[in-house]
């Protein structure tokens, strides 16, 4: 090798990795990431305690990682590059076809369903109100035709027909009217959740097993309220030239008063928070992203009132509810701690639906906390 | 910290490298010193003392026996002092557990666990250290009265965590003189630069079919070899370029390291394997342990003998855990056999006889290595030879071999030294041209995965 090739090769690597350096000292810390939806770490505070302890060094990484300039393009460059060499998913996504970024469904154990069911069990039983349970399936169940052939994939189907077997809910069947629509748009290309027409059919079975009546899809007139919504799927793939999703509304905001308690404390807000159109997390349009609880009034004073246990399929589907019920309480155990026993019986409940994802309510630990 | 990790290339890395050619060549060791504690108390500042204690025996050690030189019964009893203390620290930080734990299977016997976190490199480091008053004692090395460049030696952070396990006296002309130069420099970043990609682009990549599989419920029998083979590239890219980034690190640094892999997958023999696999690991164990036993000069018994107690603890040097040293047996009697009458016939054997036994010695041995629940391990066999729950070969196996068939069909071309044959054939002119392009587009992908992936598992940190 020539004196000048090997020059060059360390001219190359020299400013490959000292520019990053530069950069990364130069530039001012980023304090949150848009596409992954989370707080970035910033430059740790030196301190011989935090040293010892081992954090200083763990959020130093952290913070290189995080802060590392062009993070996005980095993880544009890796996903074309696995695509390149014939993978058909990254970082857990599916590369499914016509560009639907899907996360694959694997199933929990059965005891892990087993003790969920237990808490929503004795939730039901100790309640008077009725209690309704719906699990709703991902678009991995119902639109798996398009993943990549035999990309594994466990079936929701299964597990829904177990946890109904044993549950002690009145069960609603949001799987067979979500059948029976999969040629249209109910689920997003590049999100894990259903898109408010997905919602819609959701919200048909959930009335039907309530008993109670429901407009036509027709009486409807959808708006579209963004046309380059981009979802978590997408994020996470780092497949960023599949084509954004639509974001519609099918009911328009009413009379209706909605508290919400995002922050703690009652604040007078909207079903439809407009502020997320401007960011990355656009389905947090929907009420506003995650709250401890919700309150609606509407103006159907002689409806029952409905308190709804969730996770964020149902922001989507809540404001279909609005012409059905008086009041719709939705809480999310995540970050709502308080007893709903308690909260039934104040707030003058007739009646309960809890309502998740397939794959949360397997996930979420929090659920534990419904029996309170 | 490690190689292949953003903070160690793009902060650590710059750093250390302009600091020590700004600083004159006598202050370099002692900068090396510092920094290299540094590197080895990121993880965890209170083992940095561990380390001086360490080099602070072994310095001390090396000292007093070559003091004793004329009196050889009070250097041996120095030098037999030095050896148990070492063996001491490792076997507690390391061992301490399973001992532990397997004792308190004996109803009647509760020993609790400590739960140490094990000492990055600890293994590798007290092997490099324990050979410097041997060394000493045998008269293979001087013996040095500067404390800092023993400690550099000790410490130096291109070798401390998963080598090539460097012996004193390999070494000890570079400490005091050693040249640095553009050619060895730009070699350095070039076998640097190949070994990210082998760790990065290649066994994190291949890694993750073997994680499918190693944790899979239902093996069947294609899947069960995908994973296996995947497995066998994993460890072999990972810990092979590791060494290759140790070796190009030392190099920027100035320092020459011995080899420490050949392409161990082109073997024809087992014994042929372990002469081109961890080659610094073998050569210790045979100049530290089976000579010393007597080797092979005692009669066949003897020497059968000698291998299985050098092989049983070379797998146990593996890591803390028993399948390790079943693994170790298992090469024990592989090369016994060979010892005894293999190796002639497959010398007269067809080439390719010769390496698909070899091949399948050592897959087969990975299962032994990498499933570390001996029952589950039977389990694997048994879905290897085609008695698996998952039966001959399941649909999603078709999948990840329709995934992987490109990574799997580039890792195989990598194990074989085809592509450093076609490049040494190109015209300096031509390498001169596509060398800087290659590092270029390795650099580039590789942090791009390091960027992407929290998935940076570091397999040699259990050992």
């Amino acid at each position: 090798m020539s004196k000048r090739s090997n020059l060059i090769q360390i001219i190359i690597f020299i400013a490959f990795i000292a520019t990053f350096l530069v950069i990364l000292i130069a530039l001012p810390d980023k304090s949150f990431s848009q596409k992954e939806n989370r707080v970035l770490q910033t430059n740790p505070q030196f301190s011989f305690s935090a040293l010892f302890g081992g954090d200083y060094t763990s959020h130093f990484e952290t913070y290189i990682t995080d802060q590392f300039p062009m993070r996005d393009t980095w993880v544009v460059l890796k996903a074309g590059s696995e695509t390149a060499v014939g993978k058909q998913e990254n970082n857990g996504i599916y590369l499914c076809k016509d560009g639907i970024l899907i996360e694959p469904y694997t199933a929990p154990q059965s005891s892990k369903l087993d003790s969920r069911l237990g808490a929503i069990n004795s939730f039901a039983m100790s309640q008077e109100i009725p209690v309704y349970f719906a699990l709703i399936p991902s678009a991995a169940e119902l639109w798996r035709d398009v993943l990549p052939t035999n990309a594994p994939n466990d079936s929701q189907k299964e597990i829904i027909d177990y946890t109904y077997s044993l549950s002690d809910c009145i069960n609603i069947d949001v799987y067979t009217v979500l059948e029976n629509h999969t040629s249209e748009y109910i689920y997003f290309h590049t999100d894990h959740h259903w898109t408010a027409l997905g919602a819609y059919y959701g919200y048909t079975a959930i009335m039907d097993a309530m008993g109670l009546d429901y407009s036509d899809l027709s009486s409807y007139t959808p708006k579209v309220v963004s046309d380059s919504f981009y979802g978590t799927a997408h994020s996470s793939s780092g497949y960023c030239w599949v084509d954004p999703d639509r974001l519609e509304t099918y009911v328009p905001a009413g009379s209706e008063t909605v508290i919400n308690y995002a922050s703690g404390s009652a604040q007078e807000s909207k079903i439809y928070d407009k502020a997320f159109l401007e960011v990355k997390d656009k389905y947090s349009y929907f009420f506003g992203g995650n709250t401890p609880l919700i309150q609606i009034t509407t103006e159907n004073a002689d409806a029952p009132s409905l308190l709804i246990i969730r996770d964020s399929y149902m922001d989507a589907l809540s404001p279909f509810l609005l012409e059905n019920f008086s009041a719709i309480h939705i809480i999310d155990l995540r970050y709502y701690k308080l007893s709903l026993a308690e909260y039934i019986t104040e707030n003058e409940i007739d009646s309960a639906l809890i309502c998740y994802s397939v794959k949360n309510f397997a996930k979420d630990d929090n659920i534990f906390l419904i029996s309170r | 910290m490690l190689f292949s990790s953003l903070l160690f290339i793009f902060i650590y890395l710059p750093i250390v490298l302009l600091i020590y050619y700004i600083v004159p060549m006598k202050w370099r060791n002692l900068f090396l010193f510092i920094i290299n504690l540094v590197f080895y108390g990121w993880g965890e500042p209170v083992y940095i003392v561990l380390m001086l204690f360490s080099i602070a025996l072994n310095y001390f050690c090396g000292l007093l026996v070559h003091k004793h030189l004329n009196n050889k019964r009070k250097a041996k009893r120095v030098l037999i002092i030095c050896i148990i203390a070492n063996l001491a620290l490792l076997g507690f930080f390391k061992y301490y557990d399973l001992f532990a734990q397997t004792l308190s299977l004996i109803p009647g016997v509760s020993i609790a666990s400590l739960s140490l976190s094990l000492p990055i490199g600890i293994s590798f480091y007290t092997f490099q250290t324990m050979s410097y008053p041997i060394d000493v004692y045998r008269g293979d090395a001087q013996a040095t009265r500067s404390f800092i460049d023993f400690g550099t030696f000790v410490a130096l952070f291109p070798q401390l965590i998963a080598g090539p396990i460097v012996r004193y006296k390999d070494i000890a002309d570079q400490l005091k003189i050693r040249i640095h130069d553009v050619d060895k420099f730009a070699s350095g970043i070039r076998r640097f630069i190949i070994g990210l990609g082998k760790k990065v682009l290649i066994a994190n990549n291949i890694g993750m079919l073997w994680g499918i599989y190693s944790s899979s419920a239902e093996l069947s029998l294609l899947g069960s070899w995908l994973g296996i083979i995947a497995f066998s590239m994993q460890i072999y890219f990972d810990f092979s370029g590791y060494s290759d980034m140790a070796i190009g690190l030392g190099r920027m640094l100035g320092f020459e390291f011995l080899e420490n892999f050949n392409y161990p997958y082109i073997s024809k023999s087992i014994t042929e394997f372990w002469r081109r696999w961890h080659m610094s690991l073998g050569t210790w164990f045979r100049d530290y342990l089976y000579i010393p036993l007597g080797g092979n000069r005692h009669g066949i018994g003897r020497q059968v003998f000698n291998i299985f107690a050098v092989w049983a603890l070379t797998g146990f040097w593996h890591g803390a855990s028993w399948n390790f040293l079943f693994w170790g047996i298992y090469y024990g009697l592989f090369l016994t056999i060979e010892k005894l009458f293999l190796l002639k016939k497959l010398n007269r054997a067809p080439s390719a006889i010769a390496h698909i036994y070899s091949l399948l010695v050592v897959i087969c041995g990975w299962v032994l290595f990498s499933v570390d629940n001996v029952s589950l391990a039977g389990e694997y066999y048994k879905a290897m030879f085609g008695f698996g729950s998952g039966g001959l070969i399941s649909t999603t196996d078709l999948y990840y071999l329709k995934n992987y068939a490109v990574m799997l069909i580039v890792g195989a071309a990598a194990c074989l030294p085809v592509s450093k044959k076609l490049y040494n054939r190109l015209s300096s002119k031509v390498q001169g041209v596509l060398s800087p392009v290659l590092i270029t587009v390795v650099l580039i992908f590789s942090t791009a995965y390091l960027v992407d992936s929290s998935y940076n598992p570091f397999l040699y940190f259990r050992f």
